[in-house]
C-alpha cells in the first residue's frame, strides 16, 4: 500500500504560499498603519509576495501528473467545491494577480502601476483578505484529510497562518535589507512582530504535538516521530531551536537594542525563521501516519 | 439497483496472492502495480499463536473521502455504489491518495492518473463477478448485493457477524470481514 503521496514539491508550495501571503500582509500593514520610515519594508514585501506564491503554484502544478502533461485537464480543477484544492485554485487565481498589481501600484512600475495606484486601498483590503485565505487554506488543505489523523485537526490552519506571517515578515525584512541595507535600523521596530508571531506559532505547535499524543493512536505515532522518533533531531534542532527559540531571543534583543545589533545577526535571525518555517512544513508532511486498519 | 459489496473470510485465506495476480491480469497492471494487497498479522503469544492473512482492497465507501476531496470530480460513485475514477479528468494531484484512510489507491506514473479497485465493473454488469472473487482457490471472497437480504453475501454477513474495517472512521465501507 502506498504510504505517502505528497513530497518535497508540496512542502515547497506550502512554504512559498505561506511566506508570500505573509509578506503581502506585512507590506499592507506597513503601508497602511506604520509611518514613513517603514516604506522600504512595504516595498520589499509587496515585491516578493506575488512572485513567491506564483513560484509555489508552479511547484503545485509540477506535482500534478496527467494534469501536467495534458494541461487542458486543469480546467476541471474547480469542479468539485467540496475539495479544498478547488478552493485553493480559486483563491490563488485571485491572490496572485492582485499581489502582482499591488507590487506594481506601490512601486509605480510602468503605466499599469500608475493606474493601479488609484485603486491601491481596494487592492490592499481585497488582497489582505485573499492573503489570509491563502495562508489559512494551505493548513485546511491538509487538516481535512482524514487519511492522516495527525493532520486532521483545526489547529493546523492556525499554525500555518501564524507561521505564514512570521516567515512572510522575515522574507520581507531580508529583501528590504537587500534593497537598502541602512533600513536595518528601522526594521528593529518590526522585531516585535517576530516576537508575537513566533510565540503564537510555538504555542500552537506545542498544543498540536501534545494533544496529538492523546488524540488517536496514529496521531500519537506522528507526534512521537517528531518529539522522540526518527524525525526528532530535525524537529528539535531545525524547527524548535533554530527556527523558533533563537530568532525569538534575537528579536527581543533587536527590539530593545533598537538598531544596535550587528546586521548579520538581524539578517541571520530572519533566515533562521525562513528555514524553520520550511522545516516545519516538511516535518508535518513527512510525519504523516495513516490509520491502522487491521 | 443493487448495492454491491464483498464479504471476506480471513479464516480461509492462505495468503497465496492469486487475487492480486487475477486483478493485475484483469486490469492490465504491471507486476509492481496492484489494486489488492494481503497483509499478514501475527496473533496470540507463543506457543499458541497463528498468522492471519487479511486481503485488502478499495472499500467502495458510501461516504468516500476520496470522492469528497477530488477537485475535478474525477472520482464518482456509480448507481451500483461502485466508486470509480474517470481517467479523462483525473489530473494526478494525489489528494485522494492522502484522503483515503485505508490507503487503497495507487498512482500509475506512466499514465499520470490515480487508480484503484473497480469491482471489475465491466464483468459485473455482464452478470459476472470480480476477478479476485472468481480466482480465489479457497473462496475467501463473496461478491453480491448488500441490499438483497437473500443474497449469499447478506446471509454470510448476518450469520458470521462480519464487519467492515475501522467503522469508527465513518466512511461506511462495503467490504465486510469475518476475522475469527
Amino acid at each position: 500500500m502506498p504510504e505517502s503521496a505528497w513530497g518535497w514539491l508540496i512542502v515547497v508550495y506550502l512554504f512559498l504560499a505561506g511566506s508570500g501571503s505573509g509578506a503581502f500582509l506585512a507590506a499592507v500593514y506597513c503601508d497602511l498603519l506604520a509611518p514613513d520610515w517603514s516604506k522600504s519594508l512595504a516595498k520589499a514585501g509587496s515585491l516578493i509576495a506575488g512572485p513567491l506564491v506564483a513560484i509555489g503554484t508552479v511547484c503545485l502544478v509540477l506535482d500534478l501528473e496527467a494534469g501536467l502533461w495534458e494541461p487542458w485537464r486543469q480546467v476541471y480543477l474547480a469542479k468539485n467545491l467540496s475539495s479544498m484544492i478547488a478552493w485553493g485554485v480559486i483563491i490563488l487565481s485571485g491572490f496572485i494577480p492582485i499581489a502582482l498589481l499591488y507590487a506594481a501600484a506601490l512601486n509605480e512600475i510602468t503605466f499599469i502601476g500608475k493606474i493601479a495606484k488609484k485603486y491601491i486601498r481596494i487592492l490592499e483590503y481585497v488582497g489582505s483578505l485573499l492573503a489570509v485565505a491563502t495562508a489559512t487554506y494551505t493548513g485546511v488543505l491538509i487538516a481535512v484529510v482524514n487519511g492522516v489523523p495527525f493532520w486532521n485537526t483545526p489547529m493546523m490552519p492556525v499554525l500555518f497562518l501564524a507561521s505564514a506571517i512570521s516567515t512572510g515578515l522575515a522574507a520581507a525584512m531580508i529583501v528590504a535589507a537587500i534593497i537598502d541595507i541602512d533600513t536595518i535600523k528601522t526594521l528593529s521596530n518590526f522585531a516585535l512582530g517576530h516576537v508575537i508571531f513566533l510565540a503564537v506559532e510555538a504555542l500552537v505547535l506545542m498544543l498540536l504535538v501534545f494533544m496529538s499524543l492523546t488524540r488517536s493512536t496514529e496521531a500519537a505515532i506522528s507526534a512521537n516521530m517528531l518529539i522522540s522518533g526518527v524525525l526528532s533531531p530535525y524537529f528539535w534542532v531545525l524547527v524548535v531551536i533554530l527556527g523558533i527559540v533563537i530568532p525569538f531571543i534575537l528579536s527581543i534583543v533587536e527590539y530593545y537594542e533598537y538598531g544596535e545589533m550587528p546586521k548579520t545577526l538581524v539578517i541571520g535571525s530572519d533566515l533562521l525563521v525562513l528555514m524553520g518555517g520550511m522545516s516545519l512544513r516538511a516535518l508535518i508532511i513527512f510525519s504523516a501516519t495513516p490509520p491502522q486498519i487491521v | 439497483m443493487p448495492r454491491y459489496g464483498i464479504a471476506i473470510d480471513t479464516t480461509k485465506c492462505i495468503g497465496c496472492h492469486s487475487c492480486r495476480l487475477a486483478c493485475q491480469n484483469q486490469n492490465g497492471l504491471d507486476f509492481t502495480e496492484t489494486f489488492n494487497w494481503i497483509k499478514d498479522k501475527e496473533r496470540g503469544k507463543y506457543p499458541s499463536f497463528d498468522k492471519e492473512y487479511i486481503p485488502l482492497q478499495c472499500n467502495h465507501c458510501e461516504n468516500a473521502p476520496c470522492q469528497r476531496v477530488c477537485p475535478t470530480a474525477a472520482t464518482y460513485t456509480t448507481p451500483e455504489g461502485v466508486v470509480l475514477v474517470n481517467k479523462k479528468t483525473c489530473v494526478g494531484c494525489k489528494y485522494c491518495m492522502e484522503a483515503c484512510p485505508y490507503k487503497m489507491r495507487i498512482i500509475l506514473h506512466h499514465q499520470g492518473i490515480v487508480v484503484k479497485c473497480r469491482f471489475c465493473i465491466e464483468l459485473v454488469r455482464e452478470g459476472g463477478t470480480p476477478a479476485c472473487v472468481t480466482t480465489c482457490p479457497t473462496q475467501v471472497r463473496i461478491f453480491g448485493d448488500l441490499d438483497d437480504p437473500n443474497s449469499e453475501i447478506s446471509r454470510f454477513i448476518a450469520e458470521s457477524g462480519a464487519e467492515p474495517l475501522r467503522t469508527d472512521l465513518g466512511t461506511l465501507p462495503k467490504i465486510y470481514y469475518k476475522r475469527s
